[in-house]
C-alpha cells in the first residue's frame, strides 16, 4: 500500500495570478499594438490625450511589464517553491492579499498613467503613491517566498533548487534597485521629484532600467526556465553545475550594463566602457544557461514535432540566446553610435520581451493549467496555432524595427559633400513608414495569439469544472 | 614613461573614501565570483550538484 502522503499544495491563488497574467497579455498587447499603429497612422490617437502614443506607450510597458509579467512570476515563483520545498506555501491568506493588491494597484496604475500622472523614469513612471504599493506587494512576495523555503523539511529537501536562487536573487535586486531609483521628494499627493539630480539620476536610473530586464525580465524567467523546460520536457536539466555557474555570473556580473545605455553622454567614458565590456562579457553565461535549457532535449529533439508547449520553450531559449548576443553587439561603442535612439533598440527589446519573456511565459502557463486544472488542453490544434502566430509575429516585429533602426541611424548621419546633414529629420520619419506598419502587423498577430490563448484557456477550465461537477453528480 | 604606464598610472593619493571603498568591494565581488565559480566547478563536488537535477521530476 502506497503511505506516501503528497503535500496539499496552495494552488488557487496561483490559478488565479495565472489566469490574470493572460488576461493582462491580451490587454497589454493591445495597448502595444494601438500604440505601434497610431506611430504608423496618426490620425488613430483620434486627438483623445489619454490615448496618444505618449501615455499609451507607458500604459503598454507598465502592462505588460508588471501586470502580465509579475502575474506570471507571482504564478510560476509560488507553483515552483512548493513544489521543490515540498510544503504548501507559508501563508495562503497572505498570498491572496498580495493577489487582490496588485490587481488594485495596477488598475490605478493604467488610470494614473492615463490622466498623465508619472515621473519621468523609463520603466518606473508610477507616481509615489503606487511606487510605495508596488514595493509593499513585492516585499509580501518576497516574504511568503522565502519563508516557504525556510519552512520546508530540511531532512526530506535538504536542497533548494536552483529554479527558486533565480527568483530570489531577482527579488533580492529588484527590492534594492526600486527603492534606490525610486527615492524622491513628494511635494503633492501626485507629483514628485527625484532625490537625483543631472547625469547622476542618469546614471541611477539606467542602472535600475538594465537590472530591471536583467534581474525581473531575466533572472524570475530563468527561473521558470530551469523549472518548466526539464518538467515539460520530462528530462532532468543538462548540466546542474552549468546552472550554478549561470547563476553567479548573472548575479556578480549584470550590476554594471547599466552605464552602456548613456554611450556619449555626460557620463564619464570608462564608465560607458566599463559598461560595455561586461556586457560583451555576459554573452558566455548567458549563452551557457540558453544551451543547458536546450541540450535538456538532447535525444529527445523529437518530441518537437509533437509537443507544442515545448515548442514554445524551446523556442524562447532561442531568442534568449539571440537577444543576449545583440545586446551586447549594441553596447560596443562603434555600434552605439549608430543604434542609440533608433528603433533598433526596439526592436531588441522585442526580441527579447516578445520572443523570450512572452513565450517561456506561454509555455509554463500552458504546462500549469493542465496540472492545476487537472485536465488535457481544450484544443492542441490551437496551441500549434498560437505558437506560429507568436513566432511570425515576432519575426515581423523585430526585422521591421532592425530595417527601421538601421536605416534611422544611417540617414541621421549622412552628410553631403559640403559636411552638412543629407537628410531631414521628417524625411527620416517618413522613410519609417512602411517599417512601423510591418511592426504593427507583428504586434497584431502576437495579440491574435494571446487571445486564443485565453480562449483556450478559458474554455480548458469550463471543461475541467464540467467534468468535475459530473463526477461529483455520479 | 611609455604610453602603457601613462595609460595605467594612478594617482593613488588623490583617491577619496568613495573610491577606496568601490575598489574594495569591486575586489571582494571578484574574489566571491572566483569562490563562487571554483565551488560549482571543481570536480569533487560534481556529483553532490549533479544529483539535484532531478529535484523537479519527482516533486508530484
Amino acid at each position: 500500500m502506497d503511505t506516501v502522503v503528497k503535500p496539499q499544495y496552495n494552488d488557487g491563488v496561483i490559478k488565479a495570478f495565472a489566469l490574470a497574467s493572460i488576461v493582462f497579455l491580451v490587454l497589454g498587447t493591445i495597448f502595444g499594438t494601438y500604440a505601434a499603429s497610431e506611430l504608423a497612422w496618426p490620425f488613430l490617437n483620434f486627438d483623445i490625450a489619454e490615448i496618444t502614443f505618449g501615455r499609451l506607450r507607458v500604459i503598454h510597458t507598465n502592462a505588460v511589464i508588471y501586470a502580465f509579467g509579475a502575474n506570471v512570476l507571482m504564478a510560476t515563483g509560488f507553483y515552483i517553491v512548493q513544489r521543490t520545498s515540498g510544503r504548501p506555501l507559508f501563508s495562503n491568506a497572505l498570498a491572496w492579499v498580495q493577489f487582490v493588491a496588485l490587481q488594485a494597484g495596477l488598475l490605478l496604475a493604467v488610470i494614473s498613467l492615463a490622466l498623465g500622472m508619472l515621473q519621468g523614469k523609463e520603466y518606473h513612471e508610477l507616481e509615489w503613491p503606487l511606487d510605495l504599493a508596488v514595493a509593499l506587494v513585492w516585499v509580501m512576495f518576497t516574504f511568503n517566498f522565502v519563508m516557504t523555503i525556510a519552512m520546508r523539511d530540511k531532512e526530506k529537501v535538504p536542497h533548494i533548487y536552483v529554479a527558486n536562487w533565480f527568483f530570489l536573487g531577482m527579488m533580492i535586486m529588484i527590492t534594492y534597485l526600486w527603492v534606490v531609483n525610486g527615492l524622491s521628494v513628494p511635494v503633492s499627493l501626485f507629483r514628485s521629484y527625484s532625490m537625483f539630480g543631472g547625469v547622476q539620476d542618469a546614471m541611477i536610473q539606467w542602472w535600475w532600467g538594465h537590472n530591471a530586464v536583467g534581474f525581473f525580465l531575466t533572472a524570475g524567467f530563468l527561473g521558470i526556465m530551469y523549472y518548466f523546460v526539464p518538467k515539460q520536457a520530462q528530462r532532468p536539466i543538462y548540466s546542474y553545475r552549468l546552472s550554478v555557474v549561470h547563476f553567479w555570473a548573472l548575479m556578480f556580473g549584470y550590476v554594471w550594463l547599466g552605464s552602456h545605455h548613456l554611450q556619449y553622454t555626460a557620463l564619464p567614458d570608462w564608465v560607458g566602457s566599463l559598461g560595455a565590456v561586461i556586457s560583451l562579457a555576459m554573452i558566455i553565461p548567458s549563452w551557457g544557461g540558453a544551451l543547458n535549457g536546450m541540450l535538456t532535449l538532447s535525444g529527445a529533439w523529437d518530441r518537437l514535432r509533437t509537443d507544442y508547449i515545448l515548442r514554445f520553450l524551446i523556442m524562447s531559449l532561442a531568442f534568449y540566446a539571440m537577444s543576449t548576443f545583440e545586446g551586447p553587439v549594441m553596447s560596443a561603442k562603434t555600434v552605439n553610435a549608430l543604434s542609440h535612439y533608433t528603433d533598433w533598440t526596439v526592436g531588441h527589446v522585442h526580441s527579447g520581451a516578445l520572443g523570450w519573456v512572452a513565450m517561456v511565459s506561454i509555455g509554463a502557463v500552458y504546462h500549469m493549467t493542465m496540472k492545476l486544472w487537472k485536465t488535457e488542453m481544450y484544443s492542441m490544434s490551437l496551441i500549434n496555432f498560437h505558437f506560429w502566430l507568436a513566432t511570425i509575429g515576432t519575426v515581423f516585429y523585430i526585422v521591421g524595427m532592425w530595417v527601421s533602426g538601421i536605416m534611422q541611424g544611417l540617414m541621421w548621419r549622412a552628410y553631403d559633400e559640403y559636411g552638412t546633414l543629407a537628410y531631414t529629420f521628417a524625411e527620416s520619419v517618413s522613410a519609417m513608414h512602411p517599417y512601423y506598419a510591418m511592426r504593427a502587423v507583428g504586434g497584431a498577430l502576437f495579440t491574435l495569439g494571446a487571445i486564443i490563448m485565453l480562449y483556450n484557456m478559458v474554455m480548458t477550465i469550463r471543461m475541467a469544472g464540467s467534468r468535475q461537477a459530473a463526477v461529483a453528480h455520479a | 614613461m611609455n604610453k602603457i604606464e601613462t595609460y595605467l598610472y594612478t594617482d593613488w593619493a588623490a583617491l577619496t573614501a568613495q573610491d577606496w571603498g568601490g575598489m574594495l568591494l569591486t575586489i571582494a565581488v571578484f574574489i566571491a565570483m572566483a569562490i563562487a565559480f571554483f565551488y560549482a566547478l571543481r570536480p569533487k563536488n560534481a556529483k553532490m550538484l549533479e544529483e539535484q537535477r532531478m529535484m523537479p521530476l519527482r516533486d508530484e
